[in-house]
Parts: C-alpha cells; structure tokens; sequence
C-alpha cells in the first residue's frame, strides 16, 4: 500500500491542478479570437471582447459601482448585525438565548430561492420590491448567518475584560466600547466583511426576482451570456467578475494580515 | 448589575431578520394552501400538493434535486474531509495552499458554470484531449454531461466548489484534533491511517456531519447550477418552482407555492436528523464539539 504521506501529497497535487486549471482555460477563452475543434489551445488572440467591455457600449463601470456598493452595504449591516448578536450573546444570560443560537443557523436551513420566492409579496406590500433596499434585504438573509458566525468566534476570543476595565477608569459604556473592544474587534470585522461581501457579490436568484431588473449586478448581466452559449463574451464577465471579486477579498486579507502583525509587535 | 433589557435591544436587527424569514415562511405554507386574497383564493386547502404529487414533471423533478443534493453532498464531504486530512498532515493549516484551496469557496456560482462549459462540453479541454489521447475520434463520443438528465455537469460543478468548502469548514476541528490525539495515538504504535479512521475521523464527524448538511440544503434549493447546466426535462425543483412562480396564469401561484413548501420541508427534515444524528454522536463520543 502507498505511504500515508505519499497519497496525501498527491491528493494535494491533483486538488491544486483542479483549482488552477478551469482559472487558466477561463483566462484562455477571454482572449481567444479563434478555437476550432479539436485543438488544446486558440488559434488566434484578440483584445476585441475586452476592449468592448472596458470601451465600449457595456458600461461596465457603472456595472461594478453598483455591484461593489451593493455588496459594500450588505457587507457593513451583515457586520453590525453580528457584531450586535454576537455581544448579547456572549457577555449576557438572558431568557430564550438557546432559541437566538439555533435562529442564527435558520438562514442555512431554508433555500434562498424559496425565501426569496416566499418574501417577494410582503416586500411588494411594503414597496421594497425592485428596489435597492429590497435587494439589500434579500442578500442580508444570506450573509447574517455566516458574519453571525465570525463575530462570535472573535467576540469570545477578545471578552469583556479590558472594555469593563476601561470603565472602572471612568469610561462611559459607548466610550468603553467604540474605543476598546471595537478596535481588538476589527480583525474579525474585516473578515466577516470580506464575507458578506463575498456572499452579496455572488447572488444571482434573489437580485433577479426582488430587482426585477431595477437592481443591475454582474450575475445578473453575466448569466444570459452563459445562457446563449457566447464563450468569449461569458469568460470575459466572468473574468471581470471574479478579478473584482477577489482583489476585494484580498486587499481585506491583506489589511487583516497588517493588523495583526501590528497586534504582536505592539 | 447588567439590566436585562439590553441583550433584547442588541439583538433587535437579529430579530427582525428573523422575523422575515419566518414571514417568508409563513407566506409560502399559506400560499400553497391556496389562501391568496389578492388573486380571489380564499378556501385552505391541501388540494395543491396533492395536485403536484401528481404531476409527472414535479416528481421527476424531485427526483432530479435529491439526487443532485444527495451526491454532491455525499462526494463533497467524503472528498473535503479527506483533503482536509492532506491539508492537516502536510502542515498546510496556514499559509499559501490555503489561499488556494480557498478560491472555490469564493467564486460565483454562474462563473463555475462557465468552468464547467469550458472543460466538460463536448468541444470542451477534455473532449479535446480525449481526442488528443486518441480516446475518441469525434466530439459526439465524449460523454454528454451537460444539458442532460444525469444532471452531471451541474453535480462536477457543485463538487468544485463544496470539497474546498467542507474542507475549509472541518480544518479547525480536525488540525487541533490531529495533533493532539491523533498524533498521541500514533505515538502508541497506531499506523497513520489506524489513528485516522479510529481518531481523527470520529473526532472531526460534528463537522464534517454540518458542513454535509449546509451543502445539502443549498443544493437542493440552488437555482442558477441546475438552470445553467441541467437539461428542460426534468428540470431541478427549484428552476419548476420558478417556472410556476412566473407563469402568466395567476392561479398557478399556489402549485409553484406547494413545490416550494415541499423544498421547504425537506430541507428542515434534513436539518431535524442532523440535530438527531449530532446528539447521537456527541454522547457517543463524551461531549466534544
């Protein structure tokens, strides 16, 4: 039988070059002219479908401002709602606490098209449906379980020593808080931003029936594309898509990264 | 000393989440009892879901979603605890390999659809390099995997993003397990894999049984993967729940509303024996979690 640490190995190889290899191909097909079957690699090369994203008639720019803000606001209230959560549920004791930790994993619970198809009424009612803030609410849903999550982790790991101190030196409690906690908080804030973001940036289904079209995103403009089999048009959305996407994702990484090093050489 | 309000008033944006997804909930059971004021449906009744449990394209449709939740779910957590155990084993706990292994995680799903048509079509890399390999000598001898009923493009895309995920999802548990009893284990004389399957395994179950459950569920209620890539018939349930949802003819709202209910129901069925099977496993092996 194969040595343990020989197939682990392996397995690690073979899951990289799975990773890696649809990223390459995707890259390949945004500038691929020419493709004919059956060869492994393009014919021809053209800057044609880019140049026609970034100048041309696709308005792009207006495309990612609003993905990105879009994303950004439900980002920071998936964040100030689990930072609120997380607090009362870590530093109180209070009546139906087991039914507020068993609430926060309900969004996993239930299919975002089936909240999404069931909710549209009541957001029609309200007049929320094809709007931004109808939008905002849908993508909350699927982000608050996930930052619910984070903040509890880091909520736990920084306690409530150093805020209580702060206020036996005469703090008041927002003081003690915006001052303190929130600061030894920020590394767990980020990261459940960068996942919010992550979660709102990739909603196709709910954008698409609670928008109705008002509400523009990537996915929402990207899937049609898939849809009428365009190669080259659909690997340059996607390439647009994820390129944004993951600068985002690691530019919080990396300002997480500087923090904490901050932390320890303090 | 802490006045007892404040914990509600902390928790106030939670409750009204949840709030609307119980409203959510509450509008879906209604409305597929055939209660929808608006469109003149007034009478309760159970009619709509024995009317879908007759329907050839519901039940095919059912067929289709369970069997896509069930085998990406099942693959996905076997093939993500077994690259977290590489992940653990190699010391790839921190670090870049992470960052990699992580990039599924973060993709949209409609970009993996697009992965998915660029390798798996029957013009696609593999086909090409079928042919290269001298495997096929036309494009229409690869399998068909994509817009067909087996559903298998959309399960191999499901899978490229859910293995990372599970794997992600257990390297907390499994890394503290790992190198405390696991390794205590092999300091005893257990071969790598006896402490693995014995150890490290059992150990690292309430997550692995978690992040089975949360890809289950969002599988079987996903729409753009089986939309993008499955075939028209049978569709998967929630793309048929769709297609009632938006029909031109108002007094289907309530079968659309039956599909989901029964999406619904399912999904908190699975979540009930995964709270049973937890408890189970918590008492079996002392309490840890």
């Amino acid at each position: 039988m194969m040595k343990q640490q020989t197939f682990l190995k392996l397995i690690l190889l073979i899951t990289g070059v799975s990773i890696l290899l649809p990223i390459a191909v995707l890259l390949l097909w945004s500038v691929t002219g020419r493709w004919p079957w059956p060869n492994l690699l393009p014919e021809s090369y053209t800057l044609r479908t880019l140049q026609e994203l970034f100048f041309g008639s696709a308005k792009l720019p207006d495309l990612l401002l609003s993905s990105i803000t879009l994303a950004a606001i439900v980002a920071f209230l998936a964040t100030v709602v689990g930072i609120l959560t997380a607090r009362a549920t870590e530093f109180y004791d209070f009546k139906g606490k087991s039914f507020v930790r068993i609430g926060s994993f309900l969004p996993l619970l239930v299919p975002g098209t089936v909240f999404a198809m069931g909710i549209q009424i009541t957001l029609i009612r309200l007049g929320l449906s094809d709007t931004l803030v109808g939008v905002v609410i849908v993508h909350l849903i699927a982000a608050v379980p996930y930052c619910i999550t984070i903040m509890t982790d880091v909520t736990r790991a920084v306690g409530q020593r150093m805020e209580e101190q702060a206020m036996v030196l005469g703090a008041g409690p927002f003081t003690a808080f915006f001052q303190v906690t929130l600061p030894a908080l920020l590394p767990g804030i980020l990261s459940s931003m960068s996942m919010g973001f992550i979660l709102s940036y990739s909603q196709y289904f709910s954008t698409l029936l609670i928008g109705g079209g008002r509400v523009k995103t990537l996915a929402l403009v990207l899937v049609p594309y898939i849809q009428s089999g365009d190669r080259a048009l659909s690997a340059v959305y996607s390439v647009v898509f994820v390129g944004s996407a993951l600068l985002i994702f690691f530019l919080f990484e990396a300002l997480i990264h500087h923090l904490e090093r901050g932390e320890e050489t303090r | 000393m802490k006045r007892s309000y404040t914990p509600y008033l902390l928790l106030l944006p939670f409750f009204v989440i949840m709030a609307l997804i119980l409203v959510s909930i509450w509008n879906v059971l209604l409305q597929s009892l055939g209660y929808i004021p608006a469109f003149g449906l007034t009478t309760l009744t159970l009619d709509y879901y024995k009317a879908v449990f007759q329907q050839e394209e519901f039940l095919s449709a059912l067929e289709v979603s369970l069997r896509i939740a069930l085998q990406s779910a099942l693959l996905a957590t076997m093939l993500g605890v077994l690259l977290c155990y590489a992940l653990v084993k190699r010391g790839h706990s921190k670090g870049e390999l992470l960052y990699l292994v992580r990039l599924p995680i973060l993709m949209p799903h409609a970009v993996v659809a697009v992965f998915v048509i660029s390798l798996f079509s029957q013009t696609g890399l593999f086909a090409r390099i079928a042919y290269m390999l001298g495997f096929i000598i036309d494009f229409n001898q690869f399998p068909a995997l994509l817009y067909t009923e087996n559903y298998g493009a959309a399960i191999a895309a499901y899978l490229w993003k859910e293995i990372p995920f599970v794997a992600y999802f257990v390297l907390a548990l499994m890394s503290s397990i790992s190198s405390t009893l696991g390794e205590a284990a092999e300091n005893l004389g257990a071969s790598p894999w006896r402490s693995f399957f014995q150890i490290t395994l059992p150990l690292s179950l309430p997550a692995a049984l978690k992040a089975f459950l949360i890809i289950f569920i969002f599988a079987f209620g996903g729409y753009e993967l089986p939309f993008l890539l499955g075939t028209t018939v049978p569709k998967a349930l929630p793309v048929q729940a769709y297609m009632a949802y938006t029909s031109p003819e108002l007094r289907d709202r309530p079968y659309a509303m039956a599909m989901n209910g029964v999406i619904l129901f399912l999904s908190l069925a699975m979540a009930l024996l995964y709270a049973l099977l937890t408890r189970k496993l918590l008492k079996q092996t002392g309490g840890r979690e």
